[in-house]
């Protein structure tokens, strides 16, 4: 998420830093970093071009603080940055030739009824449960597996809570089209999760009989 | 009558409040009808929060370091 109303002790350090004050610059950088590196991970899908993002995005940043107005928080600014360069970069990367039918859904019978219920696991799946080591790779491998635009919007609005329209700002895509991309990769999502619980109650109910 | 297709096809809109209220009325009738679709909303949901815990990251101590070091190199000039 981006903060916006927890910011404002930063804005003592900017004058300063706008001043030339290095040290609240780098102060300023140690309150916002975490945040940035992790937009720029799940963007980038790995830490060696996650690690450049977030070089690229504070030289940036310290270099345009002058023109900084001031009116957004410090941190939504320097997260815009970085979305931008995540993005710069991405539109360099090779597209990969995932199409969009790849994408999964849920099935349907002919009459449009849902041809399935969802695992029984995903009752545990409340908040307060931890979430296991194969579970977090299965995510992580499903949302890596979406197309890049998809995953692009996927993270942004669902993981980093950007607003659609923001969403609009960096991508250059309207607001239907990134709604359209964030309920397919919903779908996919969710498809993956559903797999994943339906072969683990599998394997389980298997050891069970053994 | 609404079929399941059809209202997963509009739930974006519809968790997202954005949707007229007499659709989101037709869409409700089916729900009350329709457990599938209800346990499917379930899991819609729980897929953006198990995602968002499954890929928060801290960031490791030397992409840390190396960043400081990158800036002071840059900040001296």
């Amino acid at each position: 998420m981006i903060p916006e109303s927890d910011d404002h002790p930063l804005q003592a350090l900017l004058v300063q830093a706008r001043e030339g004050d290095v040290s609240a610059f780098e102060a300023l950088v140690e309150a916002s970093r975490d945040q940035v590196y992790g937009l720029a991970l799940r963007m980038m899908g790995n830490e060696a071009d996650a690690a450049e993002v977030l070089q690229e995005t504070y030289l940036s940043a310290y270099q345009g603080l002058a023109n900084f107005r001031g009116d957004a928080a410090f941190t939504s600014w320097v997260y815009r940055i970085a979305a931008n360069f995540c993005l710069m970069r991405l539109r360099h990367r090779k597209v990969r030739a995932a199409a969009e039918e790849a994408l999964a859904e849920p099935e349907f019978t002919p009459r449009g009824s849902l041809a399935g219920m969802p695992s029984e696991a995903w009752g545990r799946s409340a908040e307060d449960v931890a979430l296991d080591a194969e579970l977090r790779a299965c995510i992580q491998g499903a949302t890596d597996a979406l197309p890049e635009t998809y995953r692009q919007v996927f993270v942004l609005k669902d993981v980093e809570g950007l607003s659609y329209e923001d969403i609009a700002e960096v991508t250059g895509d309207s607001v239907a089209a990134i709604k359209s991309r964030l309920h397919r990769s919903r779908l996919a999502l969710r498809e993956a999760i559903d797999r994943f619980y339906s072969e683990k109650g599998l394997k389980r109910d298997g050891q069970d009989r053994i | 009558m609404k079929t399941c297709k059809d209202s997963i096809d509009v739930l974006l809109q519809y968790l997202d409040g954005e949707m007229p209220p007499d659709e989101a009325k037709a869409l409700e009738e089916h729900l009350g009808g329709c457990t599938p679709c209800v346990d499917f909303i379930r899991t819609y949901r729980d897929t953006t929060n198990l995602c968002k815990r499954a890929l928060a990251a801290k960031m490791p101590e030397s992409v840390a370091s190396s960043l400081q070091g990158f800036l002071r190199e840059r900040m001296k000039k």
